[in-house]
């Protein structure tokens, strides 16, 4: 049974339940995905953008946001993907950033300049490989504390 | 069988761009696990998916134009050689490590020209798509440029081998420029391409000591008309095996 007082900022908050698949410390609301929650009656849209187009979870994106709507009831929903206004790192809030150094990954900064080690926060920093792990991480090295550490690319 | 007929002018377009990023994204993920390096294979299998990605997001616009008469993937994997609209350069074989660094620096030069004229497009989603591949494309070529240089400034049996990768894919460099009404109709300025093309690979031949091979008047059929190399045909073999052996499969 879908609960007739359902509203947008209610959908809002389930959201903030669906972490991203590839860095579950923040999820897609932190991570800028999820773009709008409209209500049409009791139909359910959510328009959500791509982060990199060629980034593996972005069906499991919608795969998780159905998931989430069904556990919470909600069966008539269409998942819209739309790539304008193009996503960027700048989406990122500075409480998401903390976030992420605190799980270990290096948060993007302007032009990819004064990278920071998230073990030991020195700057003293190099890349060791432009690629990394998933399409939105670089690999760098700290040259203090000498640990490998993943970057999120600015874009 | 399904016959897919794409008719729309703005469709047939956007598909010769899909198609070259959807088998550049075959090429580089044949390197998965062949890459000289663990680096490079991560990387090289990032830039594939890269290519995918683009390729997706413009076959989805594909299909939309043609009121979603067939979908992206039976666009992909249900088209045969001459219903395929690739550029030859992106067909051409993972020979050796430099084929692989050549191809790739050559094709995103080009496409960044393309994409940079399509980032003001008036489709709003493809304005928007363009401007992202603009940022993502510039990791690539970074990649493609420094592979380039210490190749190029590297070794003998380096140079020599990464010359002789370009004296090949040179020859399929010419037909990029031959620009058709269609092309024109999209792009608004199809002489910058083939000009800021060779400022952004001349710049490529000084950093890294490469000759420029001779511009030759060759007799190579368009792309544009759905001529290809040799090659295609095998790539889709071996692409299409699958979707057309079990047309239901599901993962």
């Amino acid at each position: 049974m879908v609960s007739t007082n359902l509203n947008e900022k209610e959908i809002w908050g389930w959201m903030t339940e669906v972490p991203d698949p590839e860095i579950p410390i923040i999820n897609l609301v932190e991570l800028g995905v999820i773009r709008a929650v409209n209500l049409k009656g009791n139909a359910v849209e959510i328009i959500i953008t791509p982060t990199y187009t060629g980034c593996p979870a972005k069906q499991l994106f919608v795969d998780l946001i159905s998931e989430k709507l069904v556990e919470k009831g909600i069966n008539d929903f269409e998942v819209i993907s739309r790539i304008h206004p193009v996503w960027t790192t700048d989406w990122l809030s500075e409480e998401t950033k903390a976030k992420l150094l605190k799980d270990g990954i290096s948060p993007p900064t302007v032009h990819n300049k004064k990278i920071i080690c998230p073990h030991c926060k020195s700057y003293n920093t190099v890349l060791a490989s432009q690629f990394g792990s998933t399409p939105c991480q670089s690999l760098y090295k700290c040259l203090e504390c000498l640990e490998p550490f993943n970057y999120f690319k600015c874009l | 069988m399904m016959q897919i007929k794409i008719t729309n002018p703005f469709a047939k377009f956007l598909v010769r761009i899909a198609d070259s990023e959807i088998i550049l994204g075959q090429r580089l993920a044949e390197m998965c696990s062949n890459a000289p390096t663990l680096e490079e294979d991560i990387a090289l299998s990032n830039l594939g998916l890269d290519c995918f990605g683009r390729g997706e997001e413009l076959m989805k616009l594909v299909s939309a134009l043609e009121n979603n008469a067939f979908t992206p993937d039976d666009c992909v994997f249900r088209r045969n050689e001459r219903e395929y609209f690739c550029i030859k350069l992106v067909e051409q074989p993972n020979n050796d490590f430099a084929w692989v660094v050549v191809r790739q620096f050559l094709h995103d030069v080009y496409v960044t020209e393309i994409f940079k004229q399509l980032a003001t497009n008036e489709h709003q989603e493809l304005a928007a798509l363009s401007q992202k591949v603009l940022k993502e494309i510039e990791y690539s070529k970074m990649h493609s440029f420094d592979w380039l240089v210490r190749l190029g400034r590297g070794t003998e049996e380096s140079k020599m081998r990464t010359q002789n990768a370009l004296n090949v894919m040179w020859k399929y460099t010419e037909e990029l420029f031959l620009f058709d009404e269609i092309d024109k109709t999209y792009l608004s300025d199809t002489d910058a391409i083939a000009a800021n093309w060779n400022l952004g690979v001349n710049e490529m031949f000084a950093a890294a000591d490469l000759e420029r091979p001779a511009d030759k008047k060759r007799h190579i059929l368009d792309f544009r008309k759905g001529f290809h190399s040799e090659f295609l045909g095998l790539i889709l073999a071996d692409m299409q095996y699958l979707p057309r052996a079990y047309p239901d499969a599901k993962w």
